[in-house]
């Protein structure tokens, strides 16, 4: 196992871990990591990997247009809206 | 011992007690919320109509299958106009603007809310203690240290104290790796993980996409049978919603079994475990061979590798869903001079330690480099898995397991993750496998606490599986 580049991951998950915490969050990433790595001894050459454990079991409904939330009531959690929209700092200059 | 849905049910037809009366007698008693168990109880204004409804049903004779029943609701069920957090920060202000399939259900059924169960955030962890409005207290103490709280296991933590209390006679809970079954078991109550596909994850908070099942917490089996009846739907609004028959889980519980049956006990399961669960599984057996029930010794070739798989797909699965948390829809939102801020000081400020925890395992095993070695590398394993309960499953009906490897513990005692991880060992391969399992109480620990027996069914065999756990709630007699 390769270190583990915890700024990295962090960015990626979208958390910017206080610098105190980085080798907290880090060590303990690499002890699960390690914890985890038994898998690789199993031989999986010859197994499909399983998506759904009740395969074939589910359905499609048809695609039709229901009434269900209304924007009103959408919009009452948003933390700032702005008319009928969410509102967010200016992302294009 | 607590009262039955079905002796609720007949004092109400008989007026022995009213609705509103009952309904008041659990109130008054989540209201108290002495072990933390509620994150929030309902007014009772919240609740006149339902109330008043149900007790008309009651006086024109034609009461609903859970009509009045007074119920618990872990805070991962999206209620309407009520508020959810899943226990968690970033959701702390959040009020769902529909209801989840399954709370939808029990409504039409004539149930009742008390209110919104303690979980842990996000239903991660096996001990209530990551929920963000505090830890919930297991009623039950110990005997040689009667002044310590233990916890009520998790991630249903709120929902199994809340029946054990006695605030609620059931809740409704949530079952990912054992969130019901190892809280049910600390709690010395009953808690069911159907077949996964059975009830619908529409409205539930999502964890883990392919692993998350709705399940109740009652104080006995046949509890369970009830409530079953009223979730267990198909749902095309989840496309893992499966659309097979659904059976009456309630009528012919406790006929005697006339077929004979043949329970499997996995050695490797026991190897280690200390006396006082041992005797769970002797004593189990020994007043269930009374009944022409056959025990089998099984094998299984991949229990040493459920642990690894779980904690590999269950975090992948938890960060893909908890992307949605960024702030700018709905919950809690922190500023930041750019978007990218936003999202950044959001969601650091409003996961806690053991949620940020399992995102950063989801996005290394699915970051560039990693997803085969570790993620599809599980998935393949999970389809082992399967197979090997498949396998047992050929020569026996049942598979008999104790719940948890040990006793409820002291809040704070288990402070390293994988340490926290083990206590699902007996409850993940089910999970990981979908299929459906129960947790009864079985006995004491030597210590005084409650412990409990998994009994593990066929995939969609929960009717089978309910009845040979009342058998064996019967014959246990915990309850007496």
């Amino acid at each position: 196992m390769s270190d583990i580049d915890i700024k990295r991951i962090s960015y990626l998950a979208k958390l910017k871990l206080p610098s105190e915490k980085e080798e907290f969050y880090a060590n303990s990433l690499k002890d699960i990591i390690k914890w985890v790595d038994n898998l690789k001894q199993i031989d999986t050459s010859e197994v499909k990997p399983l998506h759904n454990v009740t395969e074939n079991t589910e359905s499609i409904r048809n695609d039709e247009v229901e009434k269900n939330n209304s924007v009103e009531d959408v919009l009452n959690n948003a933390p700032e809206r702005a008319n009928n929209f969410f509102k967010v700092p200016k992302v294009v200059e | 011992m607590k009262q039955s849905i079905s002796q609720i049910k007949k004092a109400l037809k008989e007026k022995k007690i009213g609705v509103a009366e009952l309904y008041s007698e659990y109130a008054n008693k989540a209201k108290l919320n002495h072990n933390n168990s509620y994150n929030l109880v309902l007014e009772e204004d919240a609740n006149k109509s339902f109330i008043e409804r149900s007790q008309d049903r009651y006086s024109s004779g034609e009461p609903l299958p859970l009509d009045g029943i007074p119920l618990g609701i872990k805070d991962l069920f999206c209620t309407k106009g009520i508020k959810t957090t899943a226990s968690s920060k970033i959701l702390s202000n959040f009020i769902p603007q529909y209801e989840s399939f399954v709370t939808q259900q029990l409504l039409n059924n004539g149930a009742i809310f008390i209110g919104k169960n303690n979980c842990d955030e996000f239903a991660m962890g096996s001990s209530n203690e990551t929920s963000h409005f505090g830890p919930v207290i297991n009623p039950w103490k110990s005997k040689s240290s009667p002044e310590d709280n233990l916890v009520p296991g998790g991630s249903s933590g709120g929902s199994a104290a809340a029946v054990a209390e006695g605030s609620c006679v059931a809740s409704m809970g949530t079952d990912t790796g054992g969130s019901i079954r190892q809280p049910a078991s600390l709690c010395g109550i009953v808690g069911l993980k159907p077949t996964f596909g059975s009830c619908s994850r529409w409205g539930v908070v999502a964890f883990a996409s392919s692993l998350d099942q709705a399940g109740p917490l009652t104080a006995c089996v046949e509890d369970a049978g009830h409530i079953l009846n009223a979730i267990n739907k198909h749902d095309f609004n989840d496309t893992t919603s499966s659309n097979h028959t659904r059976d009456d889980y309630v009528s012919g519980i406790h006929d005697k079994i006339n077929e004979k049956i043949k329970i499997g006990i996995p050695s490797d399961y026991l190897e280690g475990v200390n006396q006082d669960i041992l005797n769970q599984i002797e004593n189990t057996k020994k007043v269930l061979s009374n009944h022409e029930i056959e025990f089998v010794d099984v094998k299984f070739k991949t229990t040493e590798f459920a642990l690894s798989t779980y904690y590999i797909i269950a975090p992948a699965e938890a960060s893909s869903n908890l992307a949605r948390y960024d702030g700018i829809r709905f919950g809690i939102r922190e500023d930041g001079e750019s978007l990218d801020d936003i999202y950044l000081n959001s969601r650091t400020q409003g996961f806690g330690d053991e949620v940020t925890r399992r995102i950063l395992i989801g996005t290394y095993v699915l970051s560039a480099g990693y997803y085969d070695a570790y993620y599809r590398q599980a998935q393949k394993v999970r389809r082992l898995i399967k197979e090997d309960f498949q396998r047992v499953f050929k020569e026996v009906d049942f598979i008999l397991t104790p719940t948890t490897p040990n006793e409820a513990f002291k809040i704070g005692d288990k402070l390293d993750p994988i340490s926290m991880y083990k206590n699902d060992i007996y409850t993940v391969p089910t999970s990981l496998a979908g299929l459906p399992g129960i947790s009864i109480p079985s006995g004491l620990s030597s210590n005084g606490l409650p412990l409990g027996i998994q009994l593990i069914g066929n995939y969609f065999e929960e009717k089978k599986l309910l009845q040979l756990a009342a058998l064996a709630e019967k014959e246990l007699a915990f309850n007496e």
